[in-house]
């Protein structure tokens, strides 16, 4: 039997849909489980959570979600060694309950995804982020490629990683770099980055390896007309790149 | 003279209560809870004057919907947690009540901040002078 995996809706997601396919056209067992149905997601063995808002993110981005019921469980369910993906909005909301990078204790974040740089805009692009640590460091990105490069779809005001020198110190130190932006042909630099995030960071990992924060969206390059080039022929339905990190996250989850 | 403002909600202010409840929820007793946007003004004219140049600005304020009052110093009023994130920012003013019409404690201030209201990674609370 395959592993389940809940698809969280916060009141204000919008993701839900395209993260949902994406997981089942990997083979995953994924549900959607609704703010208002917390409780079920204990029977649950991974979460994703997807961008849009949450509680039209009041406070900050991610502040009154992570303090969601809902989050309980994610929390104990990470804790107990369940994958967790969060994505933009989800991100936001998983930096914000502590859990990445987790070097502090739960609910007191050390970073977060903040307003855009160098104008604090909204940016829609399309974007390419590398595998930063060793695929083995993350059981999300497992089966990647050492640097593997993924498509995605950068869309969000606030995007951008801030946090004290200090705890971006205690990033790189701690191998909690997992994705960097990066341009189409793999190489880094600070103008990879639509937003001057701090290090050039796309996606941070925590201490365990269990939970993947990452700020652009994959799933909105997971079929070929999602993607830039989608008028170069071939089958509009077709897998694009973004899907590599669901094989990965659903592969390892039904190992 | 420098002066500051709150432009806060006439109507009901929806992230103020969800900000209420979510205390409530950390075991933060609060009675009601206010939510500002403060303005603050180097050079600013007498209070009277400095209402009606706020209430003249459309970028700042809604007759429909804001209400404005001049504070009587450039800092937070009893009760109340000023959140900034750049220093040129203008500070989101939390007023916190631990009974209807008494204003919280330094103590309380700072656990709603650590707890909720503040991101000690990109924000910076400023509280009543008292506080120290």
């Amino acid at each position: 039997m395959s592993a389940r995996i809940a698809v969280l809706v916060f009141p204000g997601t919008n993701s839900e849909d395209e993260t949902l396919r994406v997981l089942r056209d990997c083979g995953g067992d994924a549900h959607l489980v609704h703010w208002s149905r917390g409780a079920l997601l204990a029977n649950f063995d991974a979460y994703v959570l997807p961008g849009g808002f949450a509680y039209e993110d009041r406070i900050r981005a991610g502040a009154i979600a992570a303090h969601d019921t809902m989050m309980d469980h994610v929390i104990a369910g990470a804790q107990q060694g369940k994958l967790v993906l969060g994505i933009c909005n989800g991100a936001q909301i998983l930096l914000e309950a502590g859990l990445v990078p987790g070097t502090a204790p739960i609910r007191r974040p050390t970073a977060a995804f903040t307003r855009n740089g160098p104008v604090p805009h909204f940016v829609c692009s399309h974007v390419y982020v590398k595998l930063a640590i060793d695929p083995g460091r993350c059981a999300l990105t497992r089966l990647l490629e050492h640097g593997e490069l993924i498509p995605a779809w950068t869309a969000n005001a606030e995007g951008r990683l801030a946090a004290t020198a200090e705890h971006l110190r205690e990033l790189e130190d701690g191998d909690h770099i997992a994705f960097v932006y990066a341009h189409e042909d793999g190489s880094v630099d600070e103008t990879a980055s639509p937003n001057q995030s701090a290090l050039g960071v796309a996606g941070l990992c925590n201490r365990e390896g269990n939970v993947l924060a990452l700020m652009p969206h994959p799933e909105r390059d997971a079929w070929t007309f999602n993607h830039p080039d989608r008028r170069r022929g071939g089958t509009m339905l077709a897998p694009s790149g973004g899907v590599a990190l669901f094989r990965s996250f659903v592969e390892v989850l039904n190992r | 003279m420098r002066r500051a403002v709150a432009i806060n909600l006439k109507i009901p202010d929806n992230a103020a209560y969800t900000a209420l409840v979510t205390l409530r929820r950390l075991g933060i007793d609060v009675a009601r809870l206010e939510r500002s946007e403060i303005v603050r003004f180097a050079d600013a004219p007498d209070p009277a004057a400095l209402i009606a140049a706020v209430e003249r600005d459309e970028s700042l304020f809604n007759p429909n919907k804001h209400q404005v009052s001049v504070l009587d110093a450039d800092a937070p009023r009893p009760g109340e947690v000023w959140i900034v994130q750049d220093d040129a920012d203008r500070p989101v003013g939390w007023r916190l009540y631990a009974a209807p019409d008494l204003p919280a404690d330094n103590r309380l201030l700072a656990q709603a901040a650590e707890r909720l209201l503040c991101n000690p990674a990109i924000e910076r609370a400023i509280f009543p002078r008292s506080l120290g």
